[in-house]
């Protein structure tokens, strides 16, 4: 039995260590900025994107200036964004890679490589251009290990159905495999509030920690519809490293661009093999792809989009993350002042 | 032999674990799934009388009961998970004496099954929510989903200092996300496992309380034993009387008082009494052609035919009650379950034994027990409640796992064709029809081709007279299945502006 001296000495030493526990778990912490409150509503420099032309491309007053390219442009011969059209998917993700400069210009030996396909939902096999096609990323994969990467993982967080299933079902887990590369489930313990310097309209938002701690990012979108932003193309894939997504939607446009400032990916390969004309994100009707056996690549995430945009017979401008990247200067939408290169396999 | 049985104990409780851990995030255990439901005889008995339907699976309830005739209750000595579970948490040390003040409840687990049975020929399978497969299965499938979040938050607190980052990501990897898929998790989620653990803690008042006195189950395989071939046999000329057999009897059956003779309706075949007993020939388990004796706690049968009666009554009185106790027709049902009638007949609640399998299984969470919400009779079936979790396009787990058939066993093609419900859109709290915020999420998120959710562009001056062109959801009822992912996406806070009602007759 215990005396009730004993009683209270045990009590202290459990609070005693309790607490000192505490503050070295606290101490361990590295002290997070204090959270700012992510707005649901649109802040009001909010504009509206087909009508508003003026007020998406002046910059407001203070707020953080252009964010510097990921990747700089090519400095001789390679061109800026390159477009390959031709039968074999994987073949023509190759050629259009090599023609901006070939892997080693974006990923260096011993260097860690996330691929981020489109994996949206567990729903439909490739056939039905929700999803990234498998041998394009297939491709991706085996080119950033030939360039000697040390890990190359590919990943992404489906908004229908869980990921193991989506993998499997958009048979992009078999391809990554096949190549040698990881396919990875994001854990939710890797999402954190993070600060967004370069943000515009979200300065803080939950994201996946092991992107931004990986060497490169290779976005791999693929060229579909979306009602409330027209398409569903780079900068928009980004959002699958994200969590709270719906809470994204107003004011999408400026907050992908935010998005792509922070996760900076240094290749854009936009997978418009089959692409689909309406029903996205998710699809499901055969009568809505169109065979376009395209693949578009570059470093510049905003040229990737314009020119997948042009696809669709749309203007780069009617697309709201487009323009508002190319206000903001993370790259260009305008087509005829770059370097394109266009290959038939 | 005590050796073997334990064995055979351990394996069975590890059998069923590992089937219930990898059942889950919509994966589960190719070869039999629901195995120990199907293996239970009282589940597989109530479940065709309730449904007036064969049960696919139910001759290995046969199985069960056909070795019950041959050896008594060894499935709760031998097999029974549950039974295993109170075994490893018996009390120290157990007087396993007979304790004559509570001889009288031994009786109950006879009232219980008659009046499950009862309740069963009235279509109604209430009381299957204290079969010990069930009440183990919800008990632990309701309770992982908690566990899960403790380990998800001790991981995320412990994850900020850097040395321990590689051993969490392997505990990760190995351990937290292939055992635990759940981590939905509401307070009366409590409910099925605090009757677990009362079932465990009532060991420290008797050694196996819930099996000498409460488990239907045990009373129908009790019932059986009476008539059991092979029986425990005490040789009188051989018996010392040293009451060793009777200290070591877990249900404490062996009374001293009868020449230490036992009931067969209580004997769990442990053999636990062999060993104990000084003389080589005292005891054994042999073949006896005769039904075994009546015992003073057996029911009268005035008290049986009041319990069949009191199950079919409450199951049959049932729809006289107030509409608000009865059960909710705008309930979510999983996918392919009958909707309830408007008078109140509902064929889903008539198969369902609340075991909790679907629960576990459902990806996303979405599937949880109701409490009162489905009536008084309709405590821990499931429900889908889509602000928790929507029922995934991609998935027909829970008709597979389903041991009754209360959730039909469809092919994806069929299952994502199954209407559940429809959605409806509030226009007072939707984002672009309340207050032009551009949001489509419901429409981006409907898994139909072509889309149960669509927007309209609508061109109107904002309140700074600002022409703005904004696109506004609406559903298309026909095509809706109610599957609920608008409203689990939907971005307004609280309730959602789309929300999905159930679907009734």
């Amino acid at each position: 039995m215990l005396t009730r001296r004993q009683f209270i000495q045990h009590l202290l030493a459990m609070g005693v260590s309790a607490t000192s526990l505490a503050a070295f778990l606290k101490a361990c912490v590295p002290p997070v900025a204090a959270p700012t409150a992510t707005p649901i509503l649109p802040s009001p420099t909010f504009a509206l994107p087909p009508t508003a032309t003026a007020a998406a491309s002046t910059t407001v007053p203070g707020s953080p200036q252009a964010p510097a390219l990921p990747t700089p442009p090519p400095t001789s011969g390679e061109a800026y964004l390159a477009v390959a059209r031709g039968d074999d998917p994987a073949e023509l993700t190759r050629r259009a890679v090599k023609a901006i400069g070939g892997i080693e210009r974006f990923v260096r030996p011993g260097q860690s490589v996330i691929i981020k396909p489109n994996i949206c939902v567990a729903y439909h096999g490739p056939e039905y251009a929700a999803t990234t096609n498998p041998q394009v990323v297939g491709a991706l994969v085996a080119l950033c290990l030939e360039a000697g990467a040390s890990t190359v993982s590919a990943m992404d967080y489906p908004f229908g159905g869980t990921p193991e299933q989506a993998y499997k079902i958009s048979q992009i887990g078999q391809a990554v495999s096949d190549a040698g590369g990881k396919m990875v489930v994001m854990s939710p313990i890797k999402f954190k509030s993070t600060e967004i310097p370069t943000g515009k309209d979200i300065r803080n938002w939950v994201v996946f920690q092991d992107a931004l701690k990986a060497d490169v990012i290779i976005d791999v979108p693929i060229a579909k519809h979306h009602n409330l932003t027209r398409l569903t193309l780079a900068a928009k894939n980004m959002m699958g490293l994200v969590e709270n997504r719906p809470s994204l939607h107003s004011n999408l446009g400026e907050r992908l661009v935010d998005l792509a400032t922070l996760f900076k990916p240094k290749l854009i390969v936009v997978d418009a093999y089959r692409m689909l004309m309406t029903h996205g994100p998710t699809g499901g009707d055969l009568n809505d792809v169109r065979l376009m056996k395209t693949v578009i690549a570059s470093h510049d995430i905003v040229a990737a989009d314009a020119y997948a945009t042009t696809l669709f017979g749309l203007k780069p401008e009617q697309i709201a993350y487009v323009k508002a990247g190319a206000a903001r200067g993370l790259g260009t939408m305008d087509l005829q002042s770059i370097k394109i290169e266009e290959i038939s396999v | 032999m005590r050796r073997a049985r334990q064995v055979t104990q351990i394996t069975a409780l590890l059998v069923f674990m590992a089937l219930l851990l990898a059942t889950g995030g919509g994966q589960f255990p190719a070869a039999p799934p629901s195995l120990f439901f199907k293996l239970d005889p009282l589940a597989m008995l109530t479940s065709i009388i309730a449904k007036r339907q064969w049960v696919s699976g139910v001759a290995m309830g046969g199985v069960t009961l056909l070795a019950t005739l041959a050896l008594g209750r060894a499935w709760c000595g031998w097999v029974c998970p549950l039974g295993t579970a109170l075994d490893l948490f018996r009390p120290r040390n157990p007087s396993r004496l007979k304790a004559t003040r509570l001889e009288r409840w031994r009786a109950v687990k006879y009232i219980l099954l008659i009046g499950a049975l009862g309740a069963a020929l009235a279509a109604n399978l209430t009381l299957l929510a204290l079969d010990p497969i069930s009440i183990l299965t919800r008990g632990l499938a309701t309770f992982l989903p908690g566990l899960n979040r403790i380990l998800l938050s001790a991981e995320r607190a412990l994850y900020n200092i850097e040395p321990l980052q590689s051993a969490i990501d392997w505990f990760e990897l190995a351990v937290r996300a292939p055992l635990f898929s759940a981590d939905v998790w509401r307070w009366w989620n409590t409910l099925p496992s605090l009757l677990l653990v009362g079932v465990v803690a009532l060991n420290t008042v008797a050694e196996r309380f819930w099996c000498r006195y409460l488990c239907p189950l045990g009373g129908l395989l009790g019932l059986i034993s009476r008539v059991a071939i092979v029986r425990r046999v005490v040789s009188q000329a051989a018996c010392r009387h040293c009451a060793r057999c009777a200290r070591a009897c877990p249900t404490a059956t062996i009374d001293p008082n009868k020449n230490y003779a036992s009931d067969p309706a209580e004997c769990t075949v442990c053999l636990d009494c062999l060993p104990a007993c000084p003389s080589a020939s005292g005891q054994s388990f042999s073949p006896v052609w005769q039904v075994s004796p009546t015992q003073e706690y057996d029911p009268s049968r005035r008290q049986a035919i009041s319990a069949l009666g009191a199950g079919l009554a409450a199951a049959a009185v049932y729809p006289l009650l107030p509409a608000e106790l009865r059960r909710q027709p705008q309930l979510i049902r999983p996918p392919g379950a009958q909707p309830a009638h408007a008078d109140g007949d509902n064929e889903f609640l008539s198969a369902c034994i609340r075991c909790g399998e679907c629960i576990k299984v459902c990806p996303t969470s979405g599937l949880q027990p109701a409490l009162l919400e489905a009536g008084l009779d309709g405590w821990w079936t499931p429900t889908l409640i889509p602000r928790l979790g929507y029922c995934d396009y991609s998935c027909h787990a829970c008709g597979q796992v389903c041991p009754t058939g209360a959730i039909p066993n469809l092919p994806l093609e069929a299952k994502r064709a199954a209407v559940m419900g429809k959605a409806e859109l509030d226009r007072a709290r939707c984002l672009p029809w309340r207050d032009n915020t551009p949001c489509i999420v419901c429409e981006e998120m409907c898994p139909l081709a072509p889309k149960a959710v669509e927007v309209d562009t609508f061109y109107i001056t904002d309140p700074t007279g600002q022409m703005i062109e904004i696109q506004r959801p609406h559903v298309i009822p026909d095509r809706c299945i109610g599957c609920g992912i608008c409203e689990f996406k939907c971005p307004v806070e609280g309730p959602a502006a789309i929300q999905v009602t159930g679907k009734h007759f």
